[in-house]
């Protein structure tokens, strides 16, 4: 299979699954070829925090030929390119990662928490939370949860 | 009606016809659905967080949680991953003990779903009779594991105890029995009018947009994609066992309830092969013995897929070569069943978004985990 763009590198990864490493910049680009090239299900998006950068690993599959391969691109400032213009499917999963993450998916059409009410402070999944401050939910007038850290402003 | 005098509703998040916590904001124009956003996260718990402070074999009784009508699926598509990153196999016995155990499940959790989409749609005999057969089902998961929902079953090399002769036994009267009580059940659906009327051709579900939102398991395979993960990326030992993957092309609410209803016929098929087929061997790898197993390592990532009986599972692990994983996520195919939601209950009368939203086989410990 032939990119438009550079890869940094290709390889295979303990699953038997084709892995492609590539730069923020040729991201986009890389994942219109993919979608071109008829990967058509984005099965799974995730952030993982190594701590000093951000991984963003997605999960392609063909529908039709059955093939699978893993792009992994890496963000030092917490942004990346949104793919819901080419995946629908990638709208909740980026929303999530944006909400456990902080992963800022810019061009994404409507970026909120997807579980955690939106006054939450702090996103869990990083490495970096403090898990001892405890916060409290409560739910305002108009159906709608907020987060507070005082006690007596919980249920 | 022009957009600005549409009435709000809120449903939920406690409502009868919910299956859970799930709370739509709706946009209503007289009867007429118009907008609907779905807000989650009302049993999130952080299963992803809590794992990475958890041993690896630990993990899996939060596992057993996320889709808690059945449970085993979870426990196979989680073991699926792990086992791989800790380099540990498994003997074949265990491999037909685990293909067994899913797929009981899997007849376990539609049957969950028949009887309760009947009561969406007023029909309470259903759900007895569906309660019934399943019970049969936890006497049988009581018998192996001593637990009757959260089985906490298999663990990393194996299961916990061999399968007994009583159990095989009581499978097997399963097997016999079940597909003429099955047939009753269908026909209590099949044969009511008000039933069918709600269900043909509402909420219909193009390939496409299936495609495109991430759609799996039983929904996609109703809008005409001949997509089950145990054909298209075999795991344990569904290559060796033979069995059909029913597909309809209408992708309306009757043909999601048909699919359902064959595959628990043909997940039946497959029990029945692996009951004759299972053969002798050890039910433990001893390499994952009870007092190492807080020592097992892992490295690398791993991504593994298999088919829930909501859609394809999924389960990634990374690890540092630590006794606890760096990172888990979990590909939730109920989440990406519902995030369609809003697509197809575009349009339609308030009560025809309940018959659209009940086939979507909704259980909230997976969605929000």
């Amino acid at each position: 299979m032939n990119y438009t763009v550079q890869v940094m590198g290709e390889s295979v990864g303990k699953d038997g699954r084709k892995i492609i490493k590539v730069t923020k910049e040729n991201f986009l680009d890389l994942m219109k070829d993919l979608r071109n090239h008829g990967f058509d299900h984005l099965s799974l998006v995730t952030g993982v925090d190594r701590k000093d950068f951000m991984e963003v690993v997605y999960h392609l599959h063909s529908m039709n030929t059955n093939e699978y391969v893993v792009v992994k691109v890496e963000t030092r400032d917490y942004k990346i390119p949104s793919v819901t213009g080419i995946w629908k499917s990638a709208d909740w999963d980026e929303r999530e990662q944006y909400d456990m993450l902080g992963i800022i998916f810019e061009g994404h059409p409507n970026l909120k928490r997807l579980f955690l009410p939106e006054s939450w402070v702090g996103h869990p999944l990083r490495k970096n939370y403090d898990m001892k401050k405890t916060q409290y939910i409560n739910m305002d007038e108009e159906g709608n949860d907020y987060a507070t850290f005082d006690e007596r402003g919980g249920w | 009606m022009s957009s600005s005098e549409w009435v709000e509703l809120n449903f939920g998040p406690q409502h009868p016809s919910m299956h859970g916590v799930l709370r739509l904001k709706a946009k209503l124009d007289g009867e007429i659905v118009k907008e609907i956003e779905p807000v989650i996260g009302y049993l999130h718990r952080n299963a992803e967080k809590i794992c990475e402070m958890t041993y690896f074999n630990d993990n899996l009784i939060y596992f057993d949680r996320m889709d808690y009508v059945g449970a085993m699926n979870m426990e196979v598509g989680y073991l699926e991953a792990a086992e791989k990153l800790l380099d540990i196999s498994i003997s074949e016995r265990v491999k037909w003990i685990r293909v067994i155990m899913a797929e009981l499940s899997r007849i376990a959790a539609h049957l969950v779903w028949a009887g309760a989409y009947g009561l969406d749609l007023g029909m309470l005999t259903p759900f007895f009779h569906c309660f019934i057969e399943r019970e049969k089902l936890l006497t049988i998961f009581t018998e192996v594991s001593g637990s009757r929902q959260e089985v906490n079953y298999m663990c990393v090399g194996g299961v916990y105890q061999d399968i007994t002769e009583k159990a095989i036994s009581e499978i097997e009267d399963f097997v016999r029995e079940f597909p003429k009580r099955l047939k009753d059940i269908f026909n209590m659906f099949m044969k009511n009018d008000i039933f069918l009327s709600r269900t043909k051709g509402i909420g219909i579900l193009d390939k496409e947009t299936a495609i495109s939102y991430g759609v799996t398991g039983p929904m996609l395979r109703a809008s005409g994609v001949e997509y089950d993960v145990r054909k298209a990326e075999p795991y344990l030992v569904y290559n060796q066992v033979n069995f059909d993957i029913p597909v309809s092309y209408k992708g309306d609410n009757l043909a999601r309830v048909l699919v359902r209803f064959e595959e628990m016929r043909q997940s039946l098929k497959i029990v029945e092969q692996a009951v004759k087929k299972i053969p002798e061997g050890p039910y433990f790898n001893p390499k994952a013995k009870k007092s190492l197993m807080i020592r097992m390592r892992g490295e690398g990532d791993v991504y593994a897929r298999t088919e829930s009986s909501k859609g394809e599972f999924g389960v990634y692990i990374v690890g540092d070569g630590g006794v606890k994983p760096y990172r888990v996520r979990v590909r939730s195919p109920t989440l990406k069943n519902l995030s369609v939601l809003p697509e197809l209950a575009k349009d339609v009368m308030i009560a025809d978004m309940i018959a659209i939203s009940g086939t979507l086989d909704l259980v909230f410990g997976e969605i929000d985990r």
